[in-house]
Order: C-alpha cells, then sequence, then structure tokens
C-alpha cells in the first residue's frame, strides 16, 4: 500500500521551503487528534531516518463507513500520485488501477482487461471484497453462533414462564370446566390468552431491541469514531423474533393447557 | 428435612423444575463462555509472546511488528549496540518477505523469515535439524504439505515472482533440513525460515543490511520502562514495543470482544436471576395455604425460608453443573470459529480455561441463584397464617 508506507507525520518546526510545498488530504480523525487544520505545514517522510518534506494540508476528508478500517487504528493520508512516487523512489509504478464500468458489463470489461494485459490482472471489486472479508465472515459465523445459544436461552426462558403462567390458571380453569365449558373451549382460551402474552412481549422486546441497538451504534460510532452501523434491527429480525414468541407461546400454552383440560376440576382445586 | 422438603417440591413440578434447570444450565454455559473469552485471548496471547522470553519487539517507528512492509536498515549494528547493554542478553534479528517455490503447475507463496538460528525465537524445530549454514531452511507442516518437498530434499526459491511472465528473481538453491512449527503465525500460513542474511541477498534488503524487527530478551532484573526509554533513544528509527505495550495494543484492537463478553455474561447472570428468581415464587405463591399451615403446627419461620432458598440452591447449583458441561463445549465450538480470524497466530485461543475465574463466575451464578431465593423466601416466611389458611380454605 502506497498510503501505508507514510510512515511518519510531524509539525514542521523548521521555516517554510522556498518552492510552495505540494498539497495532502488527511482524515478527519488525524486532524483532531493531531490538532491540525486546513493551511497548516507538516513533514511527510516515507521511510524512518529518511529524508523529509515539508507539505501543506489541503483538505481534511471524512472518513467512510468502512468496515476495514475498525480494527486498524490508522491515519489516513493522501497525495498526489506522482508526489507519492516520487517520496517513495517508486518511478512510475502503481499498486492498481481502478476502472469504472457500468455494473453490467464489469465482467465483460474484466475479461476484455485480462485478454489485453501483459504483466497485471483485472479482477472485479465485488471478488476482491469477497476475498479481502474473511475477517467479517469469522466475525459474523461467530454472531451467528452466539445468536443461537441466546435463541435456546430465551426459548427455555420463555417457555418456562409461559409454562407457569398458564398453570397459574388452574383454578380459574377448574371453575370454567364445572361451569360446563367445553374442555376445547378452554383449551383455546388458555392457548389464545399465551399468544396474547407472547405477542405483547415480543412488540416490547422489539422496542427494547431499537433501545438496545441505537445505544450499541452510538457507543461504538464514538469508540471507532467511525459512522458505520453495528447493529441493524431490520424487518426480518423483527418477524423472526416475533414468530418465535408466537410459536413458543402457543406451544407452551398448549403443552400445559392440555395438562389442565385433561386433569379433572375438582383435582385442579386440590379437592 | 429442609432439603427432602425442598426436593419433593421440585420434583412435583418435574417439567417446570427440568425447564428452570436448563434454562440456568444454558444461562451458565454463556456465563463461563463469556467469562473464558474475556481474559482467555489476553492471557493467551501473554503466555505466546513471554513463551520464548523476549520482552521487547523492535519494529520500524511508528509501525508494528510485520504490519507495513517498512524495514529497520543497519540491523545488524542496532542488534550489537542493544546487546552491549548489561540488562540485555540477546537480540534476534528478523527479516521478513514472500517467498515463492515455482513448479510445473503454478507457485506456491509463503511467509520467510531470515533469522539467526542460534537467537531466534520464532520457531521450533519438530523434526530434522536447524538451521545451520546458508544454504539451509526449515518449512512449516503447511509448506511441505502444499508443495510436497520432503526433509533432505534441494529446492529453488525466489524472493520476486511474476505469475503473468513466469519470471523469478532473487533465486536460491536451498537444502530443507527439518520441519518446523512457527510460533507467531496464522493457520494454514505456509511459512520458511533461512539464515538472515541468505535471505537479506535474496531480497536486495543486504545492502542496508536492512531487518523487519528486532526481537529483545532481557535480563530478569531489567527495569522494562528504564531499557524501553534507552533502546529508543539509541536506535531512533525503532519502536520498541514491550510485551505490556503488545497485550495493550490486542486489547485495543479486540476489545471489542471484552466488551461482548462482558455485556453477554451479564445478561446470562440477569438471565439466570430472573429464571430462579420466577420459579421460587411462583411455587411460594401456589404453597401459600400448605406453607401458613406449616408454620400453623409450629414449624418455624427460618425452616421456611431455608426450605425455599434450598430450592433456589438446588435449581442454580443443577443449573450451574450442567452449565459447565455445556460451557466447555460451546467455548470449544466457538474458539474453532474464531480461530480462523485471519493474521492471529494459530496457537492463539480466544476461549481458555482459567480455573479461578471459571469458579468465581460459577460461584456467582449460585449466589444469584440464592439471593433470587431469598425474597420468596422472605414472603412465604412473613405470610399471615390466619388469613392465608381462611383464603385457601375459601378458595
Amino acid at each position: 500500500m502506497l498510503i501505508a508506507a507514510l510512515l511518519a507525520l510531524q509539525l514542521a518546526a523548521d521555516p517554510p521551503q522556498p518552492s510552495p510545498p505540494r498539497t495532502i488530504t488527511i482524515d478527519q480523525r488525524l486532524a483532531e487528534d493531531a490538532g491540525l487544520r486546513v493551511g497548516d505545514r507538516v513533514e511527510v517522510v516515507a521511510d524512518p531516518g529518511a529524508r523529509w518534506e515539508i507539505v501543506s494540508i489541503g483538505a481534511i476528508t471524512r472518513r467512510q463507513a468502512d468496515p476495514s478500517e475498525i480494527a486498524r487504528d490508522e491515519p489516513r493520508v493522501r497525495l498526489h500520485l506522482d508526489h507519492l512516487q516520487t517520496l517513495l523512489g517508486y518511478g512510475d509504478r502503481v499498486d492498481r488501477f481502478a476502472v469504472a464500468t457500468s455494473e453490467d458489463s464489469a465482467t465483460a470489461a474484466v475479461r476484455r482487461i485480462n485478454e489485453a494485459a501483459f504483466g497485471f490482472q483485472a479482477h472485479r471489486s465485488i471478488d476482491i471484497a469477497v476475498e479481502t472479508s474473511e475477517t467479517f465472515l469469522v466475525v459474523t459465523r461467530f454472531h451467528r453462533a452466539i445468536g443461537v445459544i441466546t435463541i435456546v436461552a430465551s426459548a427455555i426462558f420463555l417457555l418456562c414462564i409461559l409454562l407457569i403462567k398458564v398453570e397459574e390458571r388452574r383454578r380459574d380453569v377448574a371453575a370454567l370446566r364445572l361451569m360446563g365449558i367445553s374442555r376445547s373451549t378452554v383449551l383455546r382460551m388458555v392457548v389464545a390468552e399465551a399468544a396474547v402474552i407472547a405477542l405483547v412481549g415480543s412488540g416490547l422486546g422489539v422496542l427494547i431491541g431499537y433501545g438496545v441497538s441505537a445505544a450499541v451504534n452510538a457507543y461504538y460510532q464514538a469508540v471507532y469514531r467511525t459512522p458505520l452501523r453495528f447493529s441493524i434491527v431490520t424487518p426480518d429480525i423483527v418477524l423472526f423474533a416475533a414468530v418465535l414468541s408466537l410459536v413458543l407461546g402457543v406451544a407452551a400454552g398448549a403443552l400445559a393447557a392440555q395438562r389442565l383440560v385433561r386433569t379433572q376440576p375438582l383435582t385442579l382445586l386440590g379437592r | 428435612m429442609r432439603t427432602r422438603l425442598a426436593l419433593r417440591s421440585l420434583v412435583r413440578h418435574r417439567a417446570r423444575t427440568a425447564l428452570a434447570v436448563l434454562g440456568v444450565a444454558v444461562a451458565a454455559a454463556m456465563l463461563l463462555d463469556m467469562v473464558m473469552l474475556s481474559g482467555g485471548l489476553r492471557e493467551s496471547f501473554a503466555q505466546l509472546l513471554m513463551s520464548r522470553g523476549f520482552q521487547f519487539r523492535l519494529a520500524p517507528r511508528g509501525t508494528l511488528p510485520f504490519d507495513t512492509e517498512a524495514t529497520i536498515a543497519g540491523g545488524t549494528a542496532i542488534a550489537a549496540r542493544l546487546a552491549a547493554h548489561p540488562d540485555i542478553e540477546a537480540v534476534s534479528p528478523v527479516l521478513g518477505a514472500s517467498l515463492h517455490l515455482v513448479g510445473d503447475s503454478g507457485s506456491v507463496t509463503s511467509f520467510g523469515l531470515g533469522v539467526h538460528p542460534m537467537l531466534q525465537g520464532d520457531y521450533t524445530v519438530e523434526s530434522g535439524q536447524d538451521i545451520t549454514g546458508p544454504e539451509h531452511m526449515v518449512a512449516n507442516e503447511d509448506f511441505i504439505r502444499l508443495t510436497g518437498v520432503s526433509v533432505g530434499d534441494t529446492i529453488l526459491l525466489a524472493a520476486g515472482y511474476n505469475p503473468l511472465l513466469r519470471a523469478t528473481s532473487g533465486e536460491r538453491q536451498l537444502v530443507v533440513r527439518g520441519e518446523a512449527r512457527f510460533l507467531y503465525l496464522s493457520d494454514a500460513q505456509p511459512a520458511v525460515a533461512l539464515a538472515l542474511r541468505t535471505l537479506q541477498e535474496m531480497t536486495g534488503a543486504a545492502t542496508d543490511d536492512r531487518v523487519s524487527l528486532l526481537m529483545v530478551q532481557t535480563r530478569a532484573s531489567a527495569d522494562i520502562d528504564t531499557l524501553d526509554s534507552w533502546i529508543e533513544r539509541v536506535a531512533p528509527t525503532v519502536n520498541a514495543i514491550s510485551t505490556r505495550e503488545a497485550l495493550a495494543n490486542v486489547d485495543a484492537r479486540l476489545s471489542y470482544f471484552r466488551q461482548i463478553a462482558f455485556i453477554l455474561g451479564a445478561v446470562s447472570l440477569v438471565v439466570g436471576f430472573l429464571l430462579v428468581t420466577t420459579l421460587v415464587t411462583v411455587s411460594v405463591n401456589e404453597r401459600a395455604g400448605e406453607i401458613a399451615v406449616m408454620r400453623a403446627i409450629g414449624i418455624s419461620r427460618l425452616h421456611i425460608v431455608q426450605q425455599i432458598v434450598i430450592e433456589g440452591v438446588v435449581i442454580s447449583v443443577a443449573g450451574a453443573t450442567l452449565g459447565l458441561a455445556l460451557g466447555l463445549a460451546t467455548a470449544r465450538y466457538l474458539n474453532a470459529i474464531l480461530s480462523n480470524f485471519p493474521g492471529l497466530p494459530a496457537a492463539i485461543d480466544f476461549f481458555l480455561f482459567q480455573p479461578a475465574s471459571v469458579w468465581r463466575a460459577l460461584g456467582l451464578l449460585v449466589a444469584a441463584g440464592i439471593i433470587a431465593g431469598i425474597f420468596p423466601a422472605w414472603r412465604a416466611g412473613s405470610l399471615p397464617i390466619a388469613r392465608t389458611l381462611r383464603e385457601e380454605a375459601v378458595a
């Protein structure tokens, strides 16, 4: 990486060079940390111990929401290509070309470039992204595994609570049965009640989820100084949570209600 | 008597008790995993860094070891100057570069380390012999598997390779002397080690005697902070990174895992607490009449409280025991996922079983179970006997 080869950046203490210095851009994080502003002069050096050069800060750039920058607390400095080539003694060499194509013609363009290429190879941006996103794939797999454990724990918790909740209605069920209400009606009533509790609970959970997600984003965006969103509550997640709690609620309600309606009403009353 | 009554009460509602124990077990497993995750990575990394006794890593100023392609000029001279300090036992210069073995069916690119074999702290020889001459090398299992070479073979390694032109540069014939395990490399990374001077000649780094890293071994009596300042004074082109600083850096880079461990661990503890509280409270409410009868026939309030607390403790202990086994199994699974983290040494474990912290975490869960039982127990012990009996009889 050419940009990463800029190893040191220090405030200039010496008088300015005779010719007007070249300009560079730095990112917002570096500007804040080093207390730099547009127009300030700094020294750049390509290698520790090499000769430094005074440059002027021409612009301060905003950081993009790039996940690859999260783990690397690296400042970003951009120079004109010929400037960096001179600084590094690179001649007219470059690391890569970025080629803009329409979305549909990218594959064909890559093929045509590679057919004509000599000494280099073209890749689609999406293929490079897939190859370089191993870190995020690992983190995603880890999150998924943690998610499964959390869902299992939540499911057991929900099942337990709903089982208890339904069992608490044993006397009501006994009274209804003694009044002549049919087993199936009682069963439907208990299941419907469990479903309502599960749905109201999941609605409340979604609200809490939105709140926690906002807090997580605010915290990590501040920690890593990035506009990246770390937690997103999508409609799919809301739907999954609601359906899961509904299924568990109905299952727990049905299980407990089955037991209750099969038991003699007087036994339920403890007689 | 109290324990028997508590156990009978739990057995009376088998399904409910089983679910509660299972719930606590999952919470305990999660808590255990998060405790192992929170300190495991740091401890594992510290063990790895100190495994060969090198207290300092000296990287080019402004960089971390092997983080960029920057190198330090005059490596041997710096090493000699540092080695003269009475608190420094040894200095090992290391150069890193990509090396290519070009065959008919393509090339294998590996990570090459140039070292002084007598001083190095990067690998251990597993079989065969170490490097003793400029034409010798050792390779790891992945390199041997990918290239099909055997110990004793002579191969042609190149420092530069253009796959389109099939042109190589910086070639050298080297004899594979042994198989080595590289301590700081990630999983499935083919690697070789050869004499420092040989690699410098192959890569063109010999002109300025360039190295990527200097590893410094200190004496036990050395003051690390003083030595740190001294090193940076005598070698201004390097960044002296002590083990403590390296750990702080790892902490900063992977703080996310510590934070997630803390949050999920706390949630697990709360879930376990809530489960036990809910179950015991419902159980007490259901048995209000029974408890009132016990109080009426002379059973003491303390006896009732103890019986209810024991119920909470039994659920917590059973859940924690089951959770211990479950947690160890899931930790293994999660560790296997995270061990694929790019760039991290294969020897690092994210989930490290440290008995003291694990027992402390499980003890905390059992304590939460005891506290969870105290409130319903206190309520049960404080029931107004006559009114409860009347209400239960009417009901």
